[in-house]
C-alpha cells in the first residue's frame, strides 16, 4: 500500500479534475476505481442517503455493480451500511457469516471481509462508503483512516456536484419565473436585470415582476425569499403567482399583501418573503407602495433627485401572521423613475446597510439612463464588485409625454387600453377637466376601434393617433389604411353618432391610402 | 392584456344582478357579454345591470346593452341599469338615446326596490 500521504494526494487529483468535466456518477466510478486500486479491495461502493426515505441507495459500486441496478435500498441504523450512517463512524466486519447483513448481494458475491466510513459534510451524514474482499481480511487503523479520507473528500466533491445541479435547476426555475420580455406599455420605459450569484450555493429566491392592472394602472413587484437552493426558488414561484392572482383580483395593495401573509405565514417551518409592492398610476400621478421588511425604493424626480422612500416598518411575509401592512401613496411626475432592488445591489458584508443604500441613491443621480443604471447596479457599483447574494433591479421610468403627441399602434383590440391611458395623460397635462378628458377618450376610442375593425390583415396593419392642442382647441387625428365604414348590422354603429355628440366636430377625410377621422373640442379652461 | 374588468353576480329573489367594475371596451366586451349572458336563466324576471364602478364605457358596452336588452326582451324579461346621477356614463348613453330605452336607477338598492 503506498503511503497515506500519497494515496490522498492521487485522490485529490481526481476529485479537483474531475469537478469541472465529470458527472457525479462517472466522478464516484472514478473514485471507487482509486479507492479499491490503494486498498486493493475486490469491491468499492457508494451509498448516498434518501433524506425523505431514510434510506441508503446504492449510487455506484465497483467489482458489486448489482448493487446499483437492483437500486439497493438500506434503512439507516440496521444492516452493515446503516449502522455505520447511524452510528456515523467506521465499522469493519471480518467474517461477513457472521454479521448482520442485510444486502444479499454481499453474500451472493462471497464477499469475507468489510470495511465502511460515512460520507459526512458539516457533521451531517450524507451516505456511506464500504470496500470489500473476497478472502478473510483484518483492516488496519491506518487502512480505515485512508478509507475515511478517501470518504471526506469524496464528500465534499458529491456536495460541490449536488450544488452545481441545483444552482442549474434554481436557474431554470428563475429563468422560468421572471418575466421573458416586461409589458410594453406606452409611456412608460420598463428595464429590469437579474444576475444569480456567484457562488453557487447562494442562488436563491429573488424576483420582479411587472403586470397591468387595467385603467392604466401598472404593478411593480420585487422581492428575496429567505434561503437557497431548489426551495427558496420553488417558494419564490408560489409567492410570485399568488401575489399575481390577488392583485388582478382587485385588492388594494396592503390588502394583497395581507392575503399573501395568511396564506405563507401558515407555513412550517416558517419561510420569510421581504417583498415591495407598489402601483404606479401615471393618469393620477400617484405611487401605492407596500414593503414587506423590503429595501426602500428610490424615487428619482424629474430634475435628477434621488431620493428613497419612507416605508412602513412592516415585517416580511410569512413572519406573524396577524401581521397588518400598510400602504403608502406618493405622488409622482411624468419623467421621474422608481428604482427597485434586491439586497445583493447594495449590501457589503459587514458594512451598516444605509451605506450602501445611499450609494445606491448617488448611483441612481449619476446614471440617468435607465439601461444603464441596471447594469451598473448588477454590476455591484453599489455593493463594492460582483454580488455573491443574487441581484435583481427593475427600473419603472414614466416617460414625459411631448407637447404634440404622434402615436402608432397595432390595429389589434387589446392596444385600445393603452391609448386610453396615454390620451387621457396627455389630456389631463393640457388641462382638460374629467368629463372633457373622458368624452375625447371616448370619441377618439371609437375611430379607433373602428380601425381596429376595418383592418384588413389582422396583426399586420396599423393606425396612428395624433393630438395637438391649439391654444384650447383639441384635435385628435385619428388615421388608417382602409376605407371608413361605420359598423352594420343590428346594435351597431352608434360609433359615430356617439363622436359627434361627444366632440365639436368630426371629419371624417380621404388620406393617403386611408382614412383620415378628425376630432375637434374647445376645451372650456381655455 | 391592458384592461380588466370583472363581473360579480348576486342574486334577489326573481332579479339576477351583474356589477361590473374596471374598464369596457372592444377588448373586454367579449368576456363580458358570454359572462352576463351566462348569469340570466328563465325563472329570472329582471337583470340588473350595475354599471356604478365602471370607469370607461364607449360604443361597445352600448351595443353590448342594446343586444342583451333585446333578447331579454323576446323573453319577457327586463334589463335595468345603475349609474349614479352626474356619470360620465350616462352622458354618453345619453348621447345615443340609451338612457330612455333602459330603466335607470341611481343605486342597486333604487334598482331593487323598483322591483
Amino acid at each position: 500500500m503506498p503511503s497515506p500521504e500519497l494515496a490522498i494526494r492521487e485522490l485529490q487529483q481526481v476529485t479537483d479534475a474531475a469537478l469541472a468535466i465529470l458527472t457525479l456518477d462517472e466522478l464516484l466510478r472514478e473514485l471507487l476505481d482509486r479507492i479499491a486500486a490503494i486498498l486493493g479491495t475486490d469491491t468499492a461502493a457508494f451509498l448516498l442517503l434518501d433524506e425523505v426515505a431514510g434510506d441508503l441507495v446504492a449510487q455506484a459500486a465497483k467489482g458489486i455493480e448489482e448493487e446499483v441496478e437492483h437500486g439497493v435500498r438500506i434503512p439507516v441504523g440496521r444492516g452493515f451500511a446503516g449502522r455505520i450512517a447511524a452510528e456515523r463512524r467506521p465499522v469493519a466486519i471480518e467474517d461477513v457469516d457472521h454479521a448482520d447483513i442485510l444486502n444479499p448481494i454481499l453474500r451472493e458475491k462471497g464477499i469475507r471481509s468489510l470495511l465502511g466510513v460515512p460520507l459526512l459534510v458539516e457533521g451531517r451524514v450524507i451516505g456511506v462508503l464500504h470496500v470489500g474482499v473476497l478472502s478473510p481480511r483484518h483492516f488496519s487503523d491506518q487502512e480505515r483512516d485512508l478509507l475515511q479520507l478517501a470518504a471526506d473528500r469524496a464528500a465534499i466533491a458529491i456536495e460541490h456536484s449536488r450544488l452545481h445541479a441545483q444552482r442549474n435547476i434554481v436557474e431554470a426555475l428563475q429563468r422560468a419565473m421572471l418575466p421573458s420580455a416586461l409589458p410594453m406599455i406606452p409611456g412608460m420605459l420598463l428595464t429590469a436585470r437579474y444576475l444569480p450569484a456567484a457562488v453557487d450555493a447562494c442562488v436563491g429566491g429573488d424576483w420582479y415582476d411587472v403586470f397591468e392592472l387595467g385603467r392604466g394602472r401598472i404593478a411593480l413587484v420585487i422581492g428575496d425569499v429567505v434561503g437557497r437552493g431548489v426551495e427558496a426558488g420553488t417558494l419564490m414561484a408560489q409567492v410570485r403567482t399568488a401575489l399575481r392572482a390577488y392583485a388582478l383580483e382587485g385588492h388594494q395593495p396592503a390588502a394583497v399583501i395581507d392575503l399573501l401573509n395568511r396564506l405563507f405565514g401558515a407555513e412550517r417551518p416558517v419561510k420569510l418573503t421581504t417583498l415591495a409592492y407598489l402601483v404606479l398610476d401615471p393618469e393620477a400621478g400617484e405611487l401605492t407602495l407596500v414593503s414587506a421588511g423590503h429595501l426602500p425604493p428610490i424615487v428619482v424626480d424629474p430634475d435628477g433627485r434621488a431620493r428613497l422612500l419612507d416605508v412602513e416598518g412592516d415585517p416580511p411575509v410569512g413572519a406573524f401572521r396577524s401581521a397588518a401592512f400598510v400602504e403608502r401613496r406618493v405622488p409622482i411626475e411624468p419623467g421621474s423613475s422608481v428604482v427597485l432592488v434586491t439586497d445583493g445591489a447594495a449590501e457589503v458584508r459587514g458594512e451598516p446597510l444605509d451605506l450602501g443604500l445611499e450609494r445606491l441613491r448617488v448611483l441612481c443621480e449619476r446614471e440617468r439612463d435607465p439601461r444603464a443604471l441596471c447594469d451598473l447596479i448588477v454590476r455591484g457599483e453599489a455593493s463594492a464588485g460582483p454580488s455573491d447574494d443574487d441581484v435583481a433591479v427593475l427600473v419603472a421610468q414614466i416617460q414625459p409625454l411631448p407637447e404634440r403627441l404622434s402615436t402608432r399602434w397595432p390595429a389589434n383590440a387589446d392596444a385600445l387600453g393603452g391609448l386610453r391611458h396615454l390620451l387621457r395623460r396627455w389630456l389631463a397635462g393640457h388641462g382638460a377637466g374629467p368629463d372633457e378628458t373622458y368624452d375625447i377618450t371616448v370619441a377618439v376610442q371609437e375611430a379607433a376601434a373602428n380601425a381596429v375593425e376595418h383592418a384588413y390583415a389582422p396583426g399586420m396593419a396599423a393606425f396612428s393617433v395624433d393630438a395637438e392642442n391649439r391654444e384650447g382647441l383639441v384635435v385628435v387625428t385619428v388615421t388608417d389604411r382602409g376605407n371608413w365604414r361605420d359598423a352594420r348590422g343590428e346594435n351597431r354603429g352608434r360609433g359615430l353618432p356617439l363622436m359627434r355628440g361627444l366632440m365639436e366636430s368630426v371629419d371624417v377625410e380621404p388620406a393617403d391610402g386611408g382614412t383620415s377621422v378628425v376630432l375637434r373640442r374647445t376645451l372650456a379652461g381655455s | 392584456m391592458t384592461s380588466v374588468i370583472r363581473v360579480e353576480e348576486q342574486r334577489h329573489g326573481t332579479t339576477v344582478v351583474a356589477s361590473l367594475d374596471g374598464e369596457l371596451d372592444a377588448s373586454s366586451v367579449g368576456d363580458v357579454a358570454v359572462r352576463v349572458r351566462r348569469l340570466v336563466q328563465n325563472r329570472e324576471l329582471r337583470l340588473v345591470v350595475d354599471l356604478a364602478r365602471v370607469t370607461y364605457m364607449d360604443s361597445a358596452g352600448i351595443n353590448l346593452l342594446y343586444a342583451v336588452g333585446d333578447e331579454l326582451r323576446a323573453r319577457q324579461q327586463q334589463l335595468h341599469l345603475v349609474l349614479a346621477p352626474g356619470s360620465p356614463i350616462l352622458r354618453t348613453l345619453a348621447v345615443v338615446g340609451a338612457d330612455r330605452s333602459f330603466p335607470v336607477h341611481p343605486s342597486l338598492d333604487d334598482a331593487l326596490a323598483a322591483g
